[in-house]
């Protein structure tokens, strides 16, 4: 390799266009991603049982919470499916955070930031990834849901109100994950991931609806957007009469919640990573 | 400005209150393979981090192929190459699946990237395992990869961070003689590497780094040279040692041999091996057997920085002495 | 026992313990979770207590007492049967077999720390929410007793998971049954009882042991320190940590065959 043709590639590498190089990189990156998930099924399959196990157990166990006066469906599968799902989502979005976590710590990481790559299509690729897996669980649970007796009040808007709150979790699991896998870049990061994620979901309208909770958890559900995001959701599984049936007033703040905290949480994955070298 | 391919002047990095590296001036020049040397804990790994734009420094400037390290990082980045320690390579991938996510990341237009894989599989011997996945390869087919990675976009400047340490000899000699390659051909190289014997071999000149601080610089024969005179052993029958010994001592220190052997420093150097025979002929000695062994890079190593490297002679073990690297420590946990 | 093998089974008992306390960060978890869920619960299904199938409750904290602290129970025990597994994985179990220590003595005293912890644990739980409502029906002899339970569940799960430990000698294995506990606790009765379950559930509800663990302190809890209260708290887990311990003993003598 002599210096002219040294100087040759660096011309053609230059006369590319920015943009079309991110977009190819974030490209590169979704498929690997996705050949790591179907190479080993073992990390995907947790995300696609939990849902289910959710849906199933939560189902049955709280039965009794269908019987409440003014509970917004009768089919407790409808309410808890849109849960499941949301649950598969957020770990998915986090699962980001813990793949990133090995990559740095075998050091395959260094060899993406090496790379004169833009540092955006190493966040926005992984993410796009992740929203192939999610859709694949939603999927994957629609079908388990309805076997189980969930029943859509709105047609096939119930299930995209569904799956675009579940990408949203997700989109917002996944910077939150990737942002303090940057800022750990060990197993602590991960800890605080599910800590912190677990929480935030099970403090909102996650197991009942607002009406029904009493005390301290009502104060936080209210105001936690994630109870938004869940209204959402489940917005096409209640039943026509209940307040939270499929209209404008129902929908457009999960989906403000969603582009508010997806914004904040990749910001933060962005500026991890940008300290990363501190 | 001086135009050399690396020049870090002044670099310091501290993390919280440890100061990795002190101060450092390098230059390594164009078309030169520099050696950079120094125990476990030394600062080492830090520097390489900063010159490749993974770390940033706390003081000082780096240049890299005439781009700053902090500021035009993106450029620097387009025009090195590294090939990193332990070959972190993913493993559920195969060799051509890294191959053409690396030529992605590194802007290579779809047009040439085919060809460019193709040809750097050929070049390293992996042409029929590319399709394989890096789990079924060997240590030895890592590195390789490793290297062919590193170089997809034609680098001017190579960096090749301790790339046999656990390989085979064969391995070993395979890489080196691709390393040479790649020199003349015009790349420069910085090596790191814990084999003084590698360094030995490859590189014009080397550095060897001591708590942060760079100890020793030069051309290994120069550095060896300054440890001190080389030594001479002769053997001859008894009765004649006190004739021989009273011959050496005009030569210079006497120095302990094996087995009644003897030896003597060379104050004047190798060259006066022609004029200690005739001395010792002229004195009726007779000689049974003689060599002259230099010092080696391993006696600079152990003087510059009082420890003997793994594999050595009479090594004490220089990594349970030295603390990891803080740089690994903070950014590459669990590994090993 | 002789002198010899009761002093080493109180040793090695003071080691598991000890190993089990100076460990927060693997301790803490399985008390802070189940206290977060049933506050968690308390909150949100605090309605429900008056729905047809639902006992007579002062709150769903005092119904959700026991769900509690068999949660806990539950998950601090895999901890202290994955210490076994790394015993064996590092070697030192077999330091252990290498001197004249009674065999049975090993076991006893990895499970010694699993029982102290259980009732531990138990007295926690109890007194963290009884100021919030979790009364306790059956008074100071019934909270004797649930704490009596709650070590005979520890020592029933430890003696289990001790089990899957011996088997695989794998820490991870022993890890790796935690999902399954989890699947279990969740189609019990620990969360609501079974009367206001749907037919399948409340069928795999009633199979489930676990369900029968939690129903005992339950019912310590909730109808007073009654004769059948108590038999049901004590002798359902002390049954069941008998069956344990004997598959436990016929692991280790496996092992020390194969060894």
């Amino acid at each position: 390799m002599n210096t002219a043709t040294q100087i040759s590639t660096r011309a053609m590498i230059d006369e590319q266009d920015l943009h079309i190089t991110t977009m190819r990189s974030a490209g590169q990156l979704i498929k690997r991603s996705l050949i790591n998930t179907r190479r080993l099924p073992s990390a995907f399959i947790p995300t696609l049982a939990m849902p289910i196990f959710n849906m199933v157990s939560f189902s049955g166990t709280f039965f009794a919470l269908t019987k409440l006066p003014g509970f917004p469906t009768d089919r407790s599968v409808n309410w808890f499916m849109p849960l499941g799902l949301a649950m598969g989502a957020a770990f998915s979005g986090v699962g980001l955070g813990f793949s990133l976590i090995r990559d740095l710590e075998n050091g395959f990481y260094d060899r993406l930031r090496m790379s004169p790559t833009s540092r955006i299509s190493l966040i926005v690729g992984p993410v796009l990834a992740t929203w192939i897996r999610v859709t694949l669980v939603a999927i994957f649970v629609f079908i388990v849901g309805g076997l189980l007796g969930a029943r859509p009040t709105a047609g096939v808007l119930s299930y995209v109100c569904s799956l675009v709150a579940a990408l949203g979790i997700s989109t917002i699991g996944a910077g939150w994950g990737l942002g303090l896998a940057f800022r750990f870049q060990d197993m602590r990061g991960a800890a605080i991931m599910q800590m912190s994620i677990f929480l935030t979901m099970f403090m909102s309208t996650a197991q009942v609806p607002l009406d029904v909770m009493t005390g301290w958890l009502h104060t936080v559900a209210r105001v936690n957007p994630v109870t938004n995001i869940f209204r959402l959701s489940r917005s096409g599984w209640v039943n026509e009469s209940s307040s939270g049936y499929m209209s404008w007033s129902n929908v457009y703040g999960g989906l403000i919640a969603i582009a508010v905290l997806s914004v904040l949480s990749l910001l933060f994955a962005v500026r991890s990573l940008q300290k990363i070298d501190k | 400005m001086s135009n050399s391919p690396i020049i870090a002047e002044d670099l310091v990095r501290h993390f919280d209150d440890v100061q990795a590296v002190k101060g450092i001036n390098l230059e390594v020049k164009a078309g030169e393979i520099f050696g950079f040397l120094g125990p476990n804990g030394a600062g080492k790994s830090t520097v390489v981090r900063m010159l490749t734009t993974l770390l940033r420094p706390t003081s000082g400037t780096a240049r890299v192929a005439g781009f700053d390290v902090v500021k035009d990082a993106d450029e620097v980045r387009r025009s090195i190459g590294v090939a990193l320690q332990d070959a972190a390579i993913d493993p559920l991938m195969t060799g051509a699946e890294l191959l053409s996510l690396q030529a992605v990341l590194y802007g290579i237009p779809s047009a040439m990237m085919k060809k460019r894989a193709d040809e750097l599989l050929e070049r390293v011997g992996l042409t029929a395992a590319a399709s394989r996945r890096v789990s079924t390869y060997s240590g030895g087919m890592r590195r390789r990869l490793d290297l062919a990675l590193s170089l997809i976009h034609q680098p001017t400047v190579l960096f090749l961070d301790e790339p046999t340490t656990g390989l085979d000899p064969m391995s070993r000699l395979t890489l080196w003689e691709e390393v040479r390659r790649l020199n003349k051909e015009g790349t420069t190289v910085m090596l790191t590497t814990q084999y003084l014997e590698e360094a030995d071999q490859l590189a014009d000149r080397i550095a060897i780094i001591d708590h942060g601080k760079i100890v020793r610089e030069g051309k290994p024969v120069d550095l060896k040279a300054s440890v001190g005179a080389p030594t001479l052993i002769i053997k001859t029958n008894i009765d004649q040692a006190e004739k021989a010994k009273t011959v050496l001592s005009t030569f210079g220190d006497l120095r302990p041999g094996a087995e009644g052997a003897l030896g003597v420093g060379l104050r004047g150097g190798a060259s006066q091996v022609t004029d200690v025979v005739r001395k010792l002929d002229e004195a009726g000695v007779h000689v049974q057997h003689l060599e002259i062994n230099e010092p080696s890079l391993d006696d600079v190593f152990a003087e510059a920085t009082g420890y003997r490297l793994e594999g050595s002679d009479n090594a004490p073990s220089a990594g349970d002495n030295g603390d990891e690297e803080p740089a690994k420590k903070k950014s590459r946990r669990g590994r090993k | 026992m002789t002198k010899n093998s009761i002093r080493q089974t109180l040793a090695l008992g003071k080691r598991s313990t000890l190993e089990l306390f100076r460990q927060p960060a693997l301790v803490v978890p399985s008390m802070i979770f189940p206290l977060f869920f049933s506050f968690l619960g308390n909150s949100s299904f605090g309605r429900t207590t008056s729905l047809p199938g639902f006992p007579k409750v002062s709150s769903y904290l005092q119904f959700q007492l026991a769900g509690t602290i068999v949660q806990g129970v539950l998950f601090g025990s895999v901890t202290g049967a994955a210490a076994l597994a790394t015993d064996i994985e590092n070697g030192f179990f077999d330091r252990l077999l290498a001197s004249p220590t009674s065999r049975t003595g090993i076991l006893f005293g990895r499970l010694a720390g699993s029982v102290l912890f259980g009732a531990f644990s138990t007295a926690v739980f109890i007194f963290a929410l009884l100021p919030f409502g979790a009364d306790v029906s059956a008074g100071i002899r019934g909270i004797i007793a649930m704490i009596i339970s709650g070590a005979l569940i520890s020592l029933a799960v430890g003696a289990l998971m001790s089990s899957v430990a011996l088997k695989t000698g794998s820490s991870e294995a022993v890890q790796g049954t935690f999902p399954l506990l989890f699947i279990l606790l969740f189609f019990s009765s620990a969360f609501f009882p079974r009367e206001t379950m749907s037919g399948i559930y409340a069928t795999i509800a009633g199979f489930n042991p676990i369900s029968h663990l939690v129903e005992g302190i339950r019912a310590l809890s909730l109808d007073g320190f009654t004769a059948s209260a108590t038999a049901r708290a004590v002798l359902v887990p002390l049954a069941i940590a008998i069956v344990a311990l004997v598959i436990a003993n016929s692991q280790l003598n496996k092992r020390l065959r194969s060894n």
